[in-house]
Formats: structure tokens, C-alpha cells, sequence
């Protein structure tokens, strides 16, 4: 069954219908979530942290090395080496949906990309399939396979920079090194099982050249990330903000030219990704012996969510309609993971399973007590929820920070009123198991896992194998970003290939003329993907103008504060199930440094998630909020 | 002297935008051969390689900085210059400013910070900061900073061309500049 807590069942053809005789199918205080964890109230928090001294809070304002201005409480038992308490915060204002209201669609393209300094180019691509799919016009195949590339192009600048240079200081040796120096040592005299691929004798090599401005790997990185750069401008012209994403494809004149040199980049992905798979494989393995209690840092129930990406040019027509057809042929596919196991591949069940709250938000409730539902269907007929983008209604309302009712400028997305997580590592996920890759001689899914061919460059040709792991945890986020890594190039050689097969037939026209419809009301949605995963934007337009603007990211999923059900969003959820390991006994000498690796592994990216506009005026750069003191009255 | 004069900015962000619009008005002017100038509001860690990407017997000698700059007790429209010391801060302020500068943030200090950490800079390094008043989308300059912009780009082009313009410049750390007196337009 797919949904287990929304009434929401299927005909003998599979259509979903609301249950027959649920009153008010969509009242938020139905029974909570079916085994889901919850939080500790926070009246009963304060009560143990006025009763042991041992149990005190500890605080990440802002936590660094992250995209963007993210905030996190904690309150920690340092008896039990345990986190009791977890709320995270994003601290800026996400005013994109408000900007976009009464706008010519097309603005789209060019503003939501803004909300990124990282990963401008999915919100732009995402924005363009939105208003693709209110209008009716479809790319032509050319264009697919080139919007695919460019996007391929932006994951690869994006997953090395998160594993080298974000999350990668955490497990170097100048941060193992004060936090747990006898698990430095014993790095120090372990041999790296993959020496011969990443070229690093023992971990211990291998941790001192994770170190942040210095180490090989992070100054690796940051040349890898030009590498990635240079191929994007090639057919987008600008990074991170493209200037030739337009609706029905791309806008760039695509060449052999253009090509050979976009491959002479992408060719450079496919060694260096089996050295990050190497790296990550043997630096997940040396924590896991060192420390079984390792596998519980970050670790939180499988609950996944991710919309797929990368289109096939036989398939994708644009329409809500076909959404599940079309998705259903991408090189990443969608769907919905619950406890470890794909419930759904199809679009139009995962979108009519979101629902935003915003109780613990600093927003007004748009739905309820009597207030007319605008959609009560999809454009097929399926039933939505008043919480639901299409009926959502962003009504910011600032207010002072209190943990029982609102702390955060992130909302919660929730599917099936469940926490789900977002990341490059979903996307692996429901393409392992489901079993739809198209016909290639690169990628196999084989229902367990993903078998990928690197090809040859200075390493030679080399077969790597992503399993869908026993454990979630940080360690296999940060592993299966690695191995995603891989995926990336391979779809993109795929789409590479795909596109000179075009050229040589003469075929070089990358976009379809369109029209905005000036009457009448449409609906569209962008399922499409950031390098941290899941992306939708979903457009209402009205006489050819933005009457609705919604965008979900994979941050505004994973950076969820604590639902109404005392469920934890997937931050909180992960920095609950983390024990403290560092190797002090004096709570003043702890670092957090497990606290922040769990947090670090989702790929945190705060502007996406809150777009970062104020009534007092644009911000640009992350803020300290002082999370440290917040009381119970909203102080 | 290869001297490259950079604007630093963001568009379309008001009083925010004077080192992108400097480097607009310089760019359309003629230069001796030795100057370039250019606007460098991307990621640093691009603008880092591109310094780099100059051969090694081409490098730029000087670079003139120029952007908005919010400093605590600086009256808005004050524009103050400075040869910069070089001098960097700790090594977490310098992981922070390159977590900001992959991720996406564009300001000047962050910029000088990133590139002089992996040595892209000349040696001599010309910062000229204006205090924004006004920080929101817009494509105009507040009244304040609109009537000092012709004199700030009349100062850069000279402290790109006058070597004892700049020999005059006190050196002073990040942030520590001399006001000048510019005249209104």
C-alpha cells in the first residue's frame, strides 16, 4: 500500500480516491504518523536540564561549512554521551514565492535561480519544465539531452565540493586529530585497502590530505570544481546563474566543437570519481572497525524522497499527465523510500502525498477552519491536500524563537505526514532498486544495487558497485554522494553519446517556440533535482501571469523542524540518533564534531531552502542569530 | 606595471552594485595597454584561477579593488582607500571565507581574502571601499552613493595609472583604510 496514514486509496485501475467516509480527510490533527520517533517536549526538557548538571546545551551558530545560514540547538546528556534534544533553524527568510507572484512566468528562469549561489541552474531548469508544462511545449530531443548534460555538469561541481571541502574537514586529521587522537593513531598504522586507485598509503595519509586549505584532496577539489565549471559555460553560458535555459530546452547552438571540448572535461570526472569512490570506501570502513558506534552517527530511518532527473528524449512530453510514463523512463528514477523500501516510482503519487506545515515556522496557516481549498485535484483528478504547494499560500510572519511553537523560516514537507530525506543519494537509491535505467552499456541496476563501467583514462577501465546499505547513517550519505559522483559522469556520457548521435543526423534545433498563454488558469510542476536531490517548483499561472510560486528543496525536506505529530525533521531526527564519541570527559572540551558530521552529511544548502530576502532588505551572506539562550517565551 | 582594476558586487542590489557599475563605466573607457579591468564578481575561487591563468612573465603587478563595503561607524556614501597589508586572518576565518566563496557569495573582502590565501595577488593591492546606504534590489544608487560614484571611478582610474597616487595610500589592514575626500557630482 502506498500511503499508510493519508486516506488516501486506489481503484481497481490504480486511480487514488480519498477513503469514503473520512469527514475532513486532511485535518492536520489526525493521529500521528505510524512509528515514527518523536522529540522530547520541551517542558520536559528544561525540567532535566534544571535537574543534572550533566545535561546541558550545546549550540552551532552558525554551523560552518555549509551552504548559507543554518542554526543548531542541541541539548546534550553527557553522562550518556547522548543528544536529548535537536532543532534545527534556518535563520533567513525564504521570500522567493512572494517575489514571484504577478510576474511574467518567464522570470522565473532568471529569479529562482538566484536562490543559489551553488545550484542556480536546477531552479532555472526546474522553473523552465514548470512553465513547459502549463503551456504545452515540449523540447525538442537535442535540447533534452543537452539540459540533462548541463545539470549532470552542475552535480559534478557540486558533489566534489561537498565531499573535499565541506564535509571532508570532519574526518581530516587536523579535526580527528584534537577530538580522537587514539583513532588518529591507529589511522596512522592502518593501511588504505585501495591505495593503488587513490594513490594514499595508510588513512592516516589519506586524513592529513583532507585537511582543510592545505590538503591535496581539498585543493584537488577546488580545481575539479573549475573543471566542472569550464563544461557548463561551454552550453550555458554563465555559472552558477545560466543564460540559456529557456522553456521547450535550451537556447545554446550546440556544435562538435562545443562537444569536443565539453567532453575533454567531462572525460576528467571519470578517473577522479573512482578515486572519491575509493577514498570514501576505505575511509567509511576504517571508522566502521575502528568504532562500530560510527554507523549510528547521522543514522535515521530510510525515509526517502526524490523526484528523479535526466530525461529521455523519447519519452519526456511535458504534460502532467504522462508524468508518471515519463519518469518513469529517466536516467534517475523517482520515487518515495520508506523504512528501506521503494513504495512508489510514480510522480503523480509522489506529489499528491506533499503536504507543507508550518506550525513550527515563522508563517500564518493558509489552510483550515473554513478556508476555501483553491486545487482539490491534480490536473488528473487525483485527490490534493489543502497543504498541498499547488493550495499553499506563503504568509511570512517573523516572531521570536520558541521550541514549543515556532523556531524556524523552514517549513515542513512532509509525504504521507512522514519525514522524509533528500539527497544524491535517494536518487542512487530508487534507481538501484526500481529497475528502470534505459538500455546502456555503462550503468546496470540490478534491484540490490548499481554496477557502473568507468572507462579508461590514466586508471584503468574499472567496475564499482553502489549497494544499497544495511545502516543509514552519515558515513553512507557522504559514500553514496562518491558513488553518485560516478553516476553522474556515466549519465552524462550516456547523454553525451546520445547528443552526437543527433548532430551527426543534422538535428541541431535545442528548443520548441512557445507562447504564455494570456487566458485562463494553468497548472505546472518542475520534478527535477539539485545535487542535494529533490526539486520541485510548482506554478500557478493566471492570465499569463504568476499567481502561485512554490518551490521545495531538498533542504527545506531535510532542514524540517519538529511537526506538529513530534516527529523530528531529518536533521533533528539524525542529531537525536547520534552518540557523542569524542574521546573527553570535560562537556567544555567537546567539539560537536560528531553532532556536525551528522548534520554536514546532508549537504546543507540554506539559501536554497529559505531564498534569502527580508522586509529590511536583501541578504547575501549568512547571519549569527544566537541561537544560544532561546527561552520558552520567545525571548 | 600590469595593474587589473576589479569591480566586486552584486547587480541589480543597489548601492551594493558600485564595484560592478565602477568597473561597467571604467570598462568602456580607453586604457594603456597595461591595464585591465574587469568586473570579478564570481565565485573567487574562479577569480583566484583566472589571476592564475595569467603566464608567469604577464602577471598583474597591481590589482584596484573596488566595492561596497558595510564597516561599523562609517557614515554612508564615505569612501575610504588603502594599500592592503596582506595580512590574512586565522585559518577558520580563511576556511570560512572559501566555504562562502564556492558557495555563492560575492563581496569584496571575501574576494581579496580567498585570492591573497592561494596567492593570486600581486604583491600590491589597492582596496577602494564606499559605504552603501541602502541594502535592497534595485537598479539605482541611493542619493548618497549616486553622488560620490563619478568620483570614485575618477580615484580608480588614478590609482591604476598614478604610481604615486597609490605610493601616497597609507597600508593598513582589512578594513583600515583612510577616508577620502571626494568631491560630490
Amino acid at each position: 500500500m502506498c500511503f499508510k496514514n493519508l486516506p488516501i486509496e486506489f481503484d481497481a485501475a490504480g486511480k487514488p480516491y480519498l477513503r469514503a467516509g473520512v469527514a475532513d480527510p486532511y485535518t492536520a490533527t489526525m493521529t500521528a504518523p505510524r512509528g515514527a520517533p518523536t522529540q522530547l517536549s520541551a517542558d520536559k526538557v528544561e525540567e532535566l536540564l534544571k535537574r543534572n548538571g550533566f545535561i546541558q546545551e550545546m549550540d552551532f551558530d552558525p554551523v560552518t561549512r555549509v551552504a548559507g545560514a543554518l542554526a543548531f540547538h542541541t541539548v546534550a546528556d553527557f553522562n550518556a554521551r547522548k543528544v536529548l534534544e535537536a532543532r534545527s533553524m534556518a535563520t533567513l527568510f525564504r521570500g522567493y514565492e512572494v517575489i514571484m507572484v504577478g510576474r511574467d512566468p518567464r522570470d522565473a528562469i532568471y529569479i529562482t535561480s538566484r536562490a543559489c549561489g551553488v545550484c542556480g541552474g536546477v531552479h532555472s531548469v526546474t522553473s523552465a519544465m514548470a512553465i513547459e508544462m502549463a503551456m504545452g511545449c515540449v523540447p525538442p530531443p537535442l535540447g533534452i539531452l543537452v539540459r540533462n548534460l548541463a545539470l549532470a555538469l552542475e552535480f559534478l561541481y557540486d558533489h566534489p565540493l561537498h565531499l573535499h571541502l565541506l564535509a571532508g574537514p570532519d574526518y581530516s586529521a587536523a579535526m580527528v586529530g584534537p577530538t580522537n587522537p587514539s583513532l588518529l593513531a591507529r589511522a596512522r598504522s592502518t593501511e588504505a585497502p585501495h591505495a593503488e586507485i587513490h594513490g594514499f598509503r595508510t588513512i592516516g595519509d589519506l586524513m592529513e590530505d583532507l585537511n582543510p586549505l592545505s590538503g591535496k584532496l581539498y585543493l584537488e577539489a577546488l580545481h575539479m570544481t573549475r573543471v566542472a565549471r569550464e563544461a557548463y559555460v561551454l552550453i550555458c553560458g554563465k555559472y552558477p546563474h545560466p543564460q540559456t535555459i529557456v522553456p521547450g530546452g535550451m537556447s545554446s547552438t550546440i556544435t562538435l566543437s562545443v562537444m569536443n571540448e565539453m567532453f575533454t572535461r567531462l572525460a576528467q570526472f571519470f578517473d577522479y570519481s573512482k578515486k572519491l569512490v575509493a577514498i570514501w570506501d576505505d575511509l567509511t570502513e576504517f571508522f566502521y572497525t575502528a568504532n562500530p558506534a560510527y554507523k549510528q552517527v547521522g543514522s535515521r530511518r530510510a525515509h526517502m524522497i526524490d523526484t528523479g532527473i535526466f530525461d529521455h528524449p523519447d519519452a519526456y512530453d511535458a504534460t502532467y499527465a504522462n508524468a508518471g510514463a515519463w519518469g518513469d523512463r529517466r536516467w534517475a528514477t523517482p520515487g518515495v523510500i520508506v523504512d528501506g523500501e521503494l513504495v512508489t516510482t510514480d510522480l503523480h503519487k509522489l506529489n499528491i502525498g506533499i503536504e507543507e506545515f508550518v506550525e513550527h515556522s515563522y508563517y500564518e496557516e493558509w489552510a483550515g477552519r473554513g478556508q476555501r481549498q483553491r486545487f482539490p485535484t491534480d490536473p488528473a483528478g487525483n485527490p490534493l491536500s489543502p497543504y498541498h504547494p499547488w493550495n499553499k499560500v506563503t504568509k511570512p510572519r517573523p516572531q521570536g524563537q520558541n521550541w514549543k511553537e515556532k523556531y524556524t523560516w523552514d517549513t515542513t514537507p512532509r509525504w504521507d505526514r512522514q519525514s522524509m530525506e533528500a539527497g544524491a543519494y535517494a536518487r542512487l537509491w530508487n534507481t538501484a532498486v526500481a529497475r528502470k535505467l534505459p538500455a546502456n552499456s555503462f550503468i546496470e541496476s540490478t534491484g540490490t544495487s548499481l554496477k557502473m563501467r568507468l572507462p579508461k583514462g590514466a586508471l584503468p577501465e574499472m567496475e564499482i558497485e553502489w549497494h544499497v546499505p544495511e545502516v543509514w547513517n552519515a558515513f553512507e550519505r557522504n559514500r553514496g554522494r562518491a558513488y553518485c559522483t560516478a553516476f553522474t559522469a556515466l549519465v552524462a556520457l550516456n547523454n553525451w553519446m546520445a547528443a552526437m548521435d543527433r548532430l551527426k543526423l543534422g538535428d541541431t534545433r535545442t528548443s520548441t517556440p512557445f507562447e504564455i498563454p494570456q487566458r485562463g488558469e494553468q497548472l505546472g510542476v518542475g520534478f527535477w533535482g539539485a545535487g542535494r536531490g529533490y526539486l520541485t517548483h510548482h506554478l500557478v499561472l493566471d492570465r499569463g501571469a504568476v499567481a502561485n510560486y512554490q518551490i521545495v528543496t531538498p533542504s527545506t525536506w531535510n532542514a524540517s523542524p519538529t511537526d506538529r505529530w513530534q516527529q523530528p525533521g531529518p536533521y533533528e531526527e539524525a542529531v537525536l540518533n547520534t552518540p557523542l564519541l569524542e574521546e573527553t570527559d570535560d562537556p567544555k572540551q567537546f567539539k560537536g564534531i560528531d553532532i556536525l558530521r551528522a548534520i554536514r552529511s546532508f549537504d546543507p544548502c540554506m539559501p536554497c531552502t529559505t531564498h534569502i530576502h527580508s522586509d529590511a532588505g536583501v541578504i547575501t551572506r549568512e547571519v549569527n542569530t544566537c541561537a544560544c539562550g532561546v527561552d520558552d517565551d520567545g525571548g | 606595471m600590469r595593474v587589473i582594476v576589479g569591480g566586486v558586487g552584486y547587480r541589480n542590489l543597489r548601492d551594493h552594485s558600485v564595484g560592478v557599475e565602477v568597473a561597467d563605466r571604467l570598462e568602456a573607457q580607453t586604457w594603456p595597454d597595461d591595464v585591465v579591468v574587469e568586473d570579478i564578481s564570481y565565485n573567487p575561487i574562479a577569480v583566484v584561477q583566472r589571476l592564475e591563468d595569467e603566464p608567469p612573465e604577464r602577471r598583474f603587478e597591481r590589482a584596484v579593488v573596488v566595492g561596497a563595503v558595510q564597516r561599523d561607524g562609517r557614515r554612508p556614501g564615505t569612501v575610504s582607500t588603502y594599500r592592503w597589508d596582506g595580512k590574512l586572518p586565522g585559518d577558520e576565518e580563511i576556511q570560512r571565507a572559501v566555504t562562502e566563496a564556492v558557495t555563492g557569495v560575492i563581496a569584496l573582502d571575501n574576494t581579496l581574502v580567498v585570492a591573497r590565501h592561494f596567492g593570486a595577488l600581486p604583491d600590491e593591492i589597492v582596496v577602494v571601499e564606499v559605504e552603501p546606504a541602502v541594502h535592497e534590489f534595485g537598479d539605482t544608487f541611493s542619493d548618497t552613493v549616486g553622488h560620490v560614484f563619478d568620483a570614485v571611478c575618477v580615484l580608480v582610474r588614478t590609482l591604476a595609472t598614478d604610481d604615486g597616487a597609490v605610493a601616497r595610500l597609507p597600508r593598513a589592514p582589512l578594513g583600515g583604510g583612510s577616508l577620502v575626500n571626494v568631491e560630490a557630482s
